[in-house]
């Protein structure tokens, strides 16, 4: 218990160190992006030579790199992310307005995703024919060949909703996990002997190879997070949908920057998180 | 002869007729891939254009080939990129083993676990709005190339670290072989399978993000075509509906995804 506690700590401390430095990779994006302190209202010729002098002046003030970075951190901790030059509001305000839409496509497509995957990979596994086996290969092994940006089109033109195109980009790669990790298990030896003493492939199932895929499966659970997220971009921007991928994109688009490595910050810290629940439960369960 | 292998043969033979259409693309049309038949936006394929115009009157035809071409010859550029980092890194750790080797598979992880294509959009935004087509082709494979290492150098590293246990190499050693001779005679002819299956894994892995990134506007830029930029008008169903023959790029990169599938499980094999 108390190596647990330890291990636990030691990957919290973990987080902290990978969030800090998340940040100031991300403030280094924002400082040294093409157009960093340029300022739009600078090329207006409506502001006075007095006005424009004063903002090049404001400009300067703020300039400075250690100021700069210190600025940077104390907004973070004070949850400010900065504001973003496209849409003119606080990040934070957009964040907390659009990630409740994409945690709830997320968690519902990956639950989808690990249901059907599970279920795909324990038949194939359990009834060994080849017909099922290759229409599972050549079924993922299509959703696999087709470019993420292309599902989440079919997906739009089928009105399917996002959660389940996100769970249909997901699936194929997360078959493909379960499958060979319950296929490994499936080949060990005392699989073999359970088998030759004459246990029924059911009992064979769930009492000698889930309990032995269930660490490398837990592990999986990070991964499927992470492939998630990254499928709600495509899905989000192709059928407008107001969540965080769409807004990742449009700042990506509109060259917004700060927003930009705010969100990307945001998800990283997300799927790290993942991981280390991952991580957690498997530790937990050995 | 088996199924399996028939099929392979057939995989490798698309491959081929694909990487040649791509690499000798002026040769299959005369016409440019920007060029505009202003008279004849979104015709019909016809004998001048064998799969018709786009919108803005350009061969579609010939847009494939060139897209090919950029899609084929800088997805392998990428995939090198990415296997020689994965290569370094991964031997690296593998073989030498400590600290090092837990710095190096500390960061590997956390790539791992960061979504590629938050921090893909993120890099290809950082470029400026005025960049050349050619240079964000250039920038977009780059950016692909430096961030598509991570699962390979696992492997990597596994099968280095398995090595440097081996008898053979620990002969080597005892033989008073120098650690640049046990690398460049042992080392790397033993993981050269592994390198390979790494090498094979990455190309449809690239040609597919990159079809993403230019799906949503941020890869190869127009009008220098890509099989990506190409399926940007599919968003348009009506249109797909009353000209199916737009949809071939898409049935070109599968058919090329697909058969890089089956090239590469023979490699994976092979290591």
């Amino acid at each position: 218990m108390t190596q647990w506690i330890s291990k636990l700590a030691q990957r919290l401390l973990l987080l902290a160190a990978l969030a800090i430095v998340g940040a100031l990779l991300c403030a280094t994006m924002v400082r040294f992006a093409p157009g960093y302190g340029v300022d739009e209202r600078d090329l207006d010729f409506r502001f006075s030579q007095a006005s424009r002098d004063a903002i090049r002046n404001e400009q300067k003030l703020n300039g400075g790199i250690v100021r700069y970075y210190g600025s940077y951190f104390a907004g973070l901790v004070h949850g400010n992310l900065g504001t973003s030059t496209f849409l003119q509001r606080p990040i934070a305000g957009l964040l907390k307005e659009r990630a409740p839409l994409t945690a709830r496509a997320v968690v519902f497509g990956l639950a989808t995703a690990w249901m059907a995957a599970s279920a795909l990979s324990l038949l194939t596994i359990r009834f060994q024919t080849w017909m099922l086996e290759y229409s599972a290969t050549a079924m993922t092994g299509l959703l696999i060949a087709l470019p993420t940006a292309v599902v989440a089109l079919l997906c739009l033109y089928l009105r399917a909703p996002v959660f389940l195109g996100i769970a249909v980009i997901t699936l194929p790669k997360l078959f493909r996990y379960q499958y060979n990790i319950l296929a490994q298990a499936h080949a060990q030896p005392f699989v073999l002997a359970a088998r030759a003493r004459g246990v029924s492939s059911n009992r064979i199932l769930f009492r000698h190879v889930i309990p032995v895929a269930w660490q490398p499966l837990m592990a999986l659970l990070g991964i499927s997070a992470s492939m998630a997220l990254g499928a709600a971009i495509p899905m989000e921007a192709l059928s407008d949908s107001p969540g965080v991928g769409q807004l990742a994109w449009l700042a990506a688009i509109n060259r917004d920057l700060p927003l930009l490595t705010s969100i990307t910050l945001f998800v990283t810290l997300l799927t790290i998180g993942a991981n280390f629940l991952a991580g957690a439960l498997q530790e937990g369960r050995s | 002869m088996n199924a399996q292998r028939i099929l392979r043969l057939f995989c490798r033979g698309t491959l081929l007729v694909i990487f040649a259409l791509g690499l000798f693309a002026g040769s299959f049309t005369h016409y440019s891939y920007a060029h505009q038949f202003r008279e004849l936006p979104n015709t019909a394929p016809s004998a001048a254009h064998l799969l018709g115009t786009d919108g803005l009157g350009r061969d579609l035809f010939t847009r494939i080939v060139y897209g090919t071409r950029v899609s084929l010859l800088l997805a392998p550029a990428a995939a090198l990129l990415a296997t020689i980092l994965a290569a370094v890194l991964g031997g690296i750790a593998g073989l030498s083993g400590g600290w090092l080797e837990k710095i190096i598979l500390a960061s590997t992880d956390l790539s791992m676990s960061l979504p590629l294509l938050f921090v893909l959009i993120a890099l290809r935004a950082l470029l400026p709005l005025d960049v050349s087509p050619i240079l964000s082709v250039v920038a977009t494979f780059v950016v692909l190339g430096l961030l598509g290492w991570p699962a390979s150098l696992r492997v990597v590293w596994a099968a280095a670290k398995h090595l440097r246990d081996s008898d053979h190499i620990l002969l080597a050693q005892a033989l008073g072989y120098r650690r640049s001779q046990i690398l460049l005679r042992q080392v790397i002819p033993c993981l050269r399978p592994i390198f390979l299956a790494q090498f094979w894994i990455s190309i449809p892995l690239f040609i597919l993000t990159e079809a993403t990134l230019s799906m949503l506007g941020l890869g190869v830029m127009e009008p220098l075509p890509s099989w990506g930029n190409l399926l940007r008008g599919s968003e348009d169903f009506s249109a797909i509906a009353a000209n199916p023959w737009r949809l071939v790029p898409l049935v070109v990169l599968v058919l090329t995804v697909i058969c890089f599938q089956f090239v590469f499980q023979s490699s994976e094999e092979l290591a």
